[in-house]
């Protein structure tokens, strides 16, 4: 083997280390944020004694203000199944880029991780300034979605390699 | 010199490359065209999402966010539809029903908590047709600072609010028009920890009670006697240790219950369910 074509394998498996890094912190945030949102989801339908919250607002948890806001649900449907069905997706744009087709699966990603940030980022400005609440578990979802918006747009990118 | 075979390899080796740096040319190019088409996508899903939250924003089914505008017809309705549901049950000062009725529940409320607010709103029409318009079971309204308290305003000024909006719904007691007040109050509430329910605020939902006399109301707001109460409200609240707002606790022959609920799928509020079970454990 040459120099140059032993460089050129160097370089690639640099390339290739990155990508599978790059993969597998979105896995990581996907599923966190994929429980997260079940968590709310389960506790939406079925309901708690107590939501576990560290937070403490009008002598209820501050999930629970948040959970009651007007905010928490888009025409009916819980905002959490909204951001679990968003989660669903993710997973879905991962296989879609593994076994379909590489450059749809991710755009499908990208575009998925762009809108939960921005509705996360609104709902966030939401619980500052209308609901004076804080939920902690909302909280951690919008930074997975924030996370996610950033790897996957780096992913979306780079791209794959040209083969001729 | 290069023989005629490598030369030949050369050419192609550099037309292999340009073809590959042409190829990835257009694939970035397409990218990138692709990055702004699924974020343009992305935008316009975010902003629907937003305008169909927003329109849903401001509180339960028959809420407004803020006091509505005179003589329109949203006042109207509003106004004709608290009386309708009051019209024909007896007030007294803070308690809504027969005095005589076996059962009384007390509402611990503030009146600016949202949560408080989707109660009155959701379950205690139902309530007060099912319960109290029958004679089983009559209403005391206590207060609890609440949401009003655990904003951004200083201890001091948040107990001013507080005392400022819960003493103008007693005010209306005093003319039996509790219920009433706390009704349209409630109906009409703000973003709490805002700073909304100033005096404009409070005399415009005074000025919505049909039959309420404007000065006998001013007069009252600062009745000792209803500060009193006030304070002895939130004495109790203190050392009961009631945990939120809103806490309801029904008092019968056959004991005292608090009643804990999960409606709405969490620890908010009892449903109109678990409220005539607690009637029924306590008659």
């Amino acid at each position: 083997m040459s120099a140059t074509q032993d460089s050129a394998h160097q370089s690639a498996a640099r390339v290739s280390a990155r990508r599978d890094r790059l993969i597998i912190a979105i896995l990581v945030f996907t599923t966190i944020g994929f429980l997260d949102a079940a968590y709310l989801t389960y506790v939406h339908y079925k309901g708690f004694s107590a939501l576990a919250c560290f937070g403490a607002h009008s002598g209820h948890s501050s999930c629970v203000t948040v959970q009651s806001s007007p905010w928490a649900k888009i025409d009916g449907v819980p905002v959490a199944l909204l951001g679990l069905i968003g989660y669903v997706g993710l997973f879905v744009s991962y296989f879609v880029t593994a076994r379909l087709n590489g450059e749809i699966g991710r755009a499908m990603g990208f575009c998925i991780a762009l809108i939960g940030f921005g509705f996360s980022a609104y709902l966030t400005y939401r619980e500052l300034f209308s609901i004076h609440a804080i939920c902690e578990w909302c909280v951690g979802s919008a930074v997975c979605m924030t996370f996610l918006v950033v790897l996957t747009a780096i992913r979306f990118l780079r791209g794959e390699p040209v083969t001729t | 010199m290069a023989s005629r075979k490598e030369q030949k390899e050369q050419a192609r080796a550099a037309r292999l490359a340009r073809e590959q740096e042409s190829a990835a040319k257009a694939q970035r190019t397409r990218r990138f065209q692709m990055f702004g088409g699924v974020t343009a996508i992305a935008v316009i899903v975010i902003v629907v999402a937003i305008v169909v939250s927003s329109g849903g924003g401001g509180g339960p089914k028959g809420a407004h966010n803020g006091i509505l505008k005179t003589g329109t017809k949203a006042e109207r309705r509003l106004v004709s539809s608290v009386n309708t549901t009051l019209d024909k049950i007896p007030q007294s000062g803070t308690t809504l029903g027969d005095p005589n009725a076996p059962v009384t529940m007390q509402y611990y409320g503030d009146l600016e908590c949202p949560v408080c607010q989707a109660f009155t709103l959701l379950v205690l029409p139902g309530f007060i047709k099912q319960q109290v318009v029958t004679g089983h079971v009559k209403i005391d309204y206590r207060s609890m600072c609440t949401a009003t308290c655990h904003g951004a305003f200083s201890p001091k000024q948040s107990q001013k609010f507080f005392n400022l909006q819960q003493m103008a719904a007693y005010a209306a007691g005093k003319q039996d028009k509790f219920w009433n007040y706390a009704e349209l109050f409630y109906h009409q509430q703000e973003a709490e920890d805002t700073g909304y329910a100033n005096n404009t605020f409070l005399t415009g939902i005074a000025k919505q009670i049909p039959g309420l006399s404007i000065q006998s109301w001013q007069a009252a707001r600062n009745d000792p006697a209803l500060k009193a109460q006030l304070t002895a409200d939130g004495n109790y609240a203190n050392k009961a240790s009631l945990s939120g707002t809103p806490t309801l606790i029904m008092s019968g022959k056959r004991g005292i219950e608090e009643v804990a609920g999960t409606y709405a799928g969490v620890y908010a509020f009892p449903s109109p369910s678990e409220l005539n079970a607690a009637v029924k454990q306590v008659s």
